[in-house]
């Protein structure tokens, strides 16, 4: 599946929209973590458990825009936002939410509907 | 002696009654969300700040707004506090969250739907911290969505 935040994708061109998708999460670290972060707040520096709790929220929420996607038949996602809120003290929401597409070749109008844009560039939940 | 009566009033009223009118509430918005939702169809809903399928007759492109603020109850502000300590995912927050985003974008239907437009594209959703949850552990836990896009008409009157 095709990942972008862009409106269009070079090289392909949008055969049908099929509307909005969204994942969203709200997680939580253990108080042991809460407790680290507060110290770490004293002395300054990156919160390593936050930072991960990030990681994580946002990767489930991709996966849970993903499956929203997949079932609508669509093979890419694309002008993907994200947003963040926090709920309480030391919880944090992620929601991604796009827009899912039915991408095409460029110049290959009258190929096969079902064209799976081959080995695309890999989305980029692993480019941390 | 008096801290004591507040934990078990805390224990055997609050938490069982926001348990109870929680429930009910929750129940009764999904319901309600379900019907709006379903006399709703076939409407086109992007976040494209092109205009997917757009007819050449369609009226001038209008922008809307929704805005919805909901709370939750006693029991799930509990339960997201034990939650809290252990880690990991809080259900009860993320069908809050889902909850007041469904009701925004749909207030944008509806509006949409009124003056006769079959589509809505370039949709944003920003939310507000009203409660001031981060601010207070004690505070009580609000959900705030503002929800914006632009109506128009699609040609073949569905997506």
């Amino acid at each position: 599946m095709f990942v972008v935040n862009t409106e269009t994708v070079p090289g392909f061109e949008v055969a049908e929209a099929k509307g909005i998708v969204q994942g969203n999460t709200v997680r939580a670290k253990h108080a042991g973590r809460d407790i680290a972060a507060g110290f770490k707040n004293l002395v300054g520096g990156e919160l390593k458990g936050y930072t991960e709790l990030l990681t994580e929220s946002r990767r489930e929420a991709m996966e849970r825009m993903m499956a929203q996607a997949r079932e609508l038949g669509a093979n890419a996602v694309v002008n993907v936002r994200f947003s963040t809120s926090a709920v309480t003290a030391g919880a944090a929401e992620l929601y991604a939410y796009g827009t899912a597409v039915v991408l095409e070749k460029n110049g290959e109008e009258t190929a096969d509907s079902q064209v799976a844009p081959p080995e695309l560039p890999v989305s980029s939940s692993d480019s941390e | 002696m008096g801290d004591l009566i507040v934990f078990l009033l805390r224990l055997f009223v609050l938490i069982p009654f926001g348990f109870i009118c929680g429930r009910f509430s929750e129940k009764k918005h999904l319901r309600s969300l379900e019907e709006r939702e379903s006399a709703i169809s076939g409407f086109l809903v992007t976040d494209l700040k092109t205009f997917p399928k757009i007819s050449s007759t369609s009226k001038t492109p209008e922008m809307l707004i929704g805005e919805v603020t909901i709370a939750t109850d006693y029991f799930k502000t509990f339960a997201g506090s034990l939650k809290n300590f252990f880690g990991g995912e809080m259900r009860g927050f993320e069908s809050l969250k889902t909850r007041a985003r469904r009701e925004a974008i749909l207030r944008i239907l509806e509006q949409a739907k009124a003056k006769g437009f079959n589509a809505v594209c370039n949709l944003r959703q920003e939310t507000a911290d009203i409660g001031g949850s981060t601010l207070s552990k004690k505070s009580a836990i609000t959900v705030s969505i503002l929800a914006s896009a632009t109506a128009y008409s699609t040609a073949d009157g569905n997506g």
